[in-house]
């Protein structure tokens, strides 16, 4: 019995043991550097020279991507930067060339993280890897992505071309781990037939929401009288789910915030938590929302509802735009369709989401995505420990390639996210250059035409080029979700709250202890959130 | 209870309509699964409007598109190729290591054999999840510095641990077949002069034919049907972890996801109708003895 007693604890010991060897990595300096210059083809020639004078054939990088399919782009980019690297090395006479050997891409993008986060310590994920903003600082602090500061340096140039804003949601502790790949706006839609049929005047609705003169307590009357009129069948439709930030804009909207940067702390911002489940529950209780939205359908209930027309106001994202023209969501006469551009453009009218109340301002929330590099970027190549900084800056160089203009603006345009740089913001609008893209008379690889070929078909047009440019306005009104690790936990809590207020279960107010009550019940939930304010007394909504 | 042949058949109708009762859900959503894999949207609501024909999605699978317009189109074959590897590996480590194991636990009395029978009770016990933090640790001990070799490892790795995960209760299964073979086949056999593996080989294992049949039959569909391991381990997709990684419902196409669903279907159909007698036969001959 004892000696069975110390073979278990010699093997435990050996198991922690063990278990901190994993991971532990090996301090090699690379023998050959290089230094960039800024001068993309003479550092492109300089890297290739130095492959060549080594013995390096072939290059072998791997791109990961996620989320929506016509978001191909994400890895496409990476593919067609590693054509043009190629022809510049071809152009020199440099015999080397970049193979992508792996295009991973998946829908669900917390699905792919988690795939990374368990591949990237055995050194099998992709050495680019293009996901949500929100994600970069675990993979920074885990060391499992490339710290790309001092390259930028170089490129300064190209990195003032990028929106500000999204730069910084590409920074951890004030180093830059990425470049911007998108984001977009989530507009509030409103049906233009709907309103018609109430007397509701759309004619510089626009300004208005921007001044902040019209607010929810406007949303609600004019759902009302939808509703009441017998113009549509619901007053809004809102998505659900919850890590997503549709809902959360609420919360900027009633002039609450998610997160303290003095303490790196998240916020429960009570008085604007409760107006927002106030403004869910009133519109839930009047019947102008479906109080069991929150498991509706996304195919055969939430966009059949909006298309169809059977509600007048629908909070969304940009990218809905061109969703409704490529799925088969419209079903009205028979067998289901997808909108034709015309259709999405007569339909639907789109504004900022509006401010809760008098004193507040509209708001928009983006969740850019961001092209993350490997922290073993090329490992599977040749002489990687000597060679280690030349991949590197390799992967950097096809990253500055992959944010060249007219691939952001094809993303944009395919996808109905918005561009990233002001270069591609310009390019969407020149006519031009659209048509060119509809008949892919561009200077893009075959593999990468083949595979778009049938999205530009159904995507590219210059109605939706308009509707990217008429919305680009609303990154100046934009929010960004925390990103820290333990958002999705609270996310997941306010998504329960929604549902629970929705279907009548809880009031508001008891809707917010129930929030807060769950943070505390979870220790390490509760060292990460402070519950700030108090319910507010006599609140009203709506307000006259 | 009276015995089956006994039964009086007049009331057979009866008992049939509550088998079918009882498994109409089952029955009902499988339907609905294969319905909407040749339909324009998911008929998930038994409303025949929703149900439109058409062979898209078939074919945007079998091309590897996995979105009506855009996506990356992926390899299916590739990966259906994966699964079968996965799968027919542990059925082959599993009905091995069983119908050796099952047969030294019957016949053969050795120090420990009681402890060991235990012991492989209690491990069945363990479930896959309780045990991946520790089979993970292993893995990355023992995960090779060539990165040549690095598929053919997470191949034999997923394989080896879900088949060890599976062995525990097939060496019971195949202990209980092996008990059921009477000793005096293996006397005649041992006084002819032959050793112990060549009966085994030889005399044991062709009579025990259905019990291998469904061990290996089990063992297949475990590994054909595993997710946890093979998306800790694999390094290549399967046919699971496809259809789960599409299966984010607001971007999917999910009747191409039933049509994958489906497809993914088919093996464990096709084995279980064409070996259904032999399953039978391995069923009676297990509890007989």
């Amino acid at each position: 019995m004892r000696a069975a007693a110390l073979w278990l604890v010699a093997l435990v010991v050996f198991g922690v043991i063990a278990s901190g060897c994993i991971g532990g990595e090996e301090t090699k300096t690379s023998s050959a550097e290089v230094q960039l210059t800024g001068d993309f083809t003479k550092d492109a020639v300089e890297i290739g020279k130095i492959l060549e004078q080594n013995g390096v054939k072939e290059v072998k990088f791997s791109a990961w991507g996620s989320g929506d399919p016509n978001s191909v782009m994400r890895v496409y980019g990476i593919v067609e930067a590693a054509r043009r690297i190629n022809k510049i090395w071809a152009d020199n006479g440099i015999n080397v060339k970049i193979v992508i050997t792996d295009t991973h891409y998946v829908a669900s993008f917390q699905d792919a993280y988690k795939e990374y986060l368990s591949k990237q310590p055995l050194g099998q994920a992709g050495d680019f890897f293009v996901n949500s903003y929100a994600f970069l600082p675990t993979l920074a602090d885990e060391g499992y992505i490339l710290d790309i500061t001092d390259y930028a340096k170089a490129y300064q140039s190209v990195i003032d071309d990028f929106y500000p804003s999204l730069i910084e949601a590409s920074k951890y502790n004030g180093k830059l781990y990425g470049l911007p790949q998108d984001t977009e706006a989530r507009p509030l839609y409103i049906r233009k037939d709907v309103a018609a049929k109430i007397g509701f005047d759309l004619n510089g609705l626009d300004e208005k929401v921007k001044n902040g003169e019209f607010t929810w307590s406007d949303i609600y009357y004019w759902a009302k009288k939808a509703k009441d009129e017998g113009a549509a069948e619901w007053g809004l439709i809102h998505r659900k789910g919850s890590a997503h930030p549709d809902l959360i804009q609420f919360i900027f909207a009633f002039g609450g915030r998610l997160y303290d940067p003095n303490t790196g702390k998240l916020v429960v911002d009570v008085p604007a938590v409760y107006k927002w489940l106030y403004v869910e529950w009133k519109f839930a209780r009047d019947g102008l929302l479906p109080e069991d939205i929150m498991s509706w359908d996304w195919a055969k209930q939430i966009h059949p509802t909006v298309v169809e027309g059977r509600t007048l106001f629908d909070i969304g994202g940009t990218w809905y735009w061109t969703e409704w023209q490529t799925k088969q969501y419209y079903a009205k006469g028979g067998t289901p369709r997808g909108l034709k551009p015309e259709e999405v453009k007569e339909w639907f009218y789109y504004t900022l989401f509006p401010a809760g109340e008098k004193g507040e301002k509209p708001v928009t929330l983006s969740q850019p995505f961001v092209w993350m590099i490997n922290s073993k970027a090329g490992q599977l190549n040749p002489k990687y420990d000597e060679l280690k900084d030349v991949y590197h800056k390799l992967a950097f160089l096809m990253l500055i390639k992959a944010s060249d203009p007219d691939i952001n603006a094809i993303h944009s345009v395919i996808s109905a996210h918005l561009p990233v740089r002001k270069a591609a913001a310009e390019l969407i609008k020149d006519e031009k250059w659209l048509n060119d893209l509809k008949s892919l008379n561009l200077d893009l690889s075959d593999e990468v035409k083949n595979n778009i070929r049938d999205i530009v078909q159904a995507t590219v047009n210059p109605i939706n080029a308009q509707f990217l440019a008429d919305v680009s306005y609303m990154l100046e009104y934009t929010h960004l979700a925390p990103a820290h690790p333990k958002y999705p936990a609270l996310a997941d809590i306010f998504k329960e709250a929604v549902d629970k207020v929705l279907r009548g279960e809880m009031k508001p107010d008891e809707a917010v202890n129930y929030i807060i009550q769950k943070v505390n019940a979870d220790p390490e939930l509760k060292d990460a959130v402070e519950i700030q304010g108090e319910i507010p007394k006599d609140w009203k909504f709506p307000q006259g | 209870m009276r015995d089956v042949e006994a039964r009086p058949k007049r009331y057979e109708w009866l008992i049939l309509l509550a088998l079918l009762l009882a498994s109409l859900p089952l029955l009902v959503g499988f339907s609905l699964l294969m319905l909407s894999s040749f339909s324009t949207e998911m008929v998930t609501n038994l409303d025949p409007g929703s149900f439109h024909f058409t062979l898209e999605n078939w074919i945007n699978l079998f091309q590897g598109k996995i979105a009506t317009t855009g996506g990356i189109r992926v390899n299916i074959w590739r990966i259906t190729l994966n699964t079968l590897i996965v799968a027919l590996g542990v059925a082959g480590v599993v009905t091995l290591t069983s119908t050796m194991a099952g047969y030294s636990l019957s016949r053969i009395d050795f120090k420990g054999r009681k402890t060991m029978m235990v012991l492989l009770l209690v491990l069945h016990a363990f479930p896959g999840v309780a045990l991946i933090v520790g089979v993970y640790l292993l893995y990355r001990l023992t995960f090779p510095e060539s990165t040549g070799f690095v598929g053919l490892y997470s191949f034999l790795y997923v394989i080896l641990a879900r088949a060890a995960l599976e062995i525990p209760m097939s060496i019971w299964l195949m202990k209980g077949f092996f008990d059921t073979v009477p000793w005096e086949f293996e006397w005649s056999g041992i006084i002819d002069g032959a050793s112990r593996i060549t009966v085994w080989r030889k005399i044991m294992l062709p009579l025990i034919k259905p019990g291998i049949l469904s061990v290996a039959l089990f063992a297949f569909l475990a590994g054909w049907q595993d997710i946890i391991y093979v998306r800790t381990f694999l390094i290549y997709q399967t046919l699971a972890t496809f259809i789960e990684a599409n299966i984010e419902a607001e971007y999917s196409h999910m009747p191409l996801i039933a049509a994958a669903g489906t497809f993914y279907l088919l093996p464990t159909i096709i084995f279980f109708l064409t070996a259904q007698k032999l399953l039978l036969q391995g069923y009676s001959g297990g509890i007989k003895g």
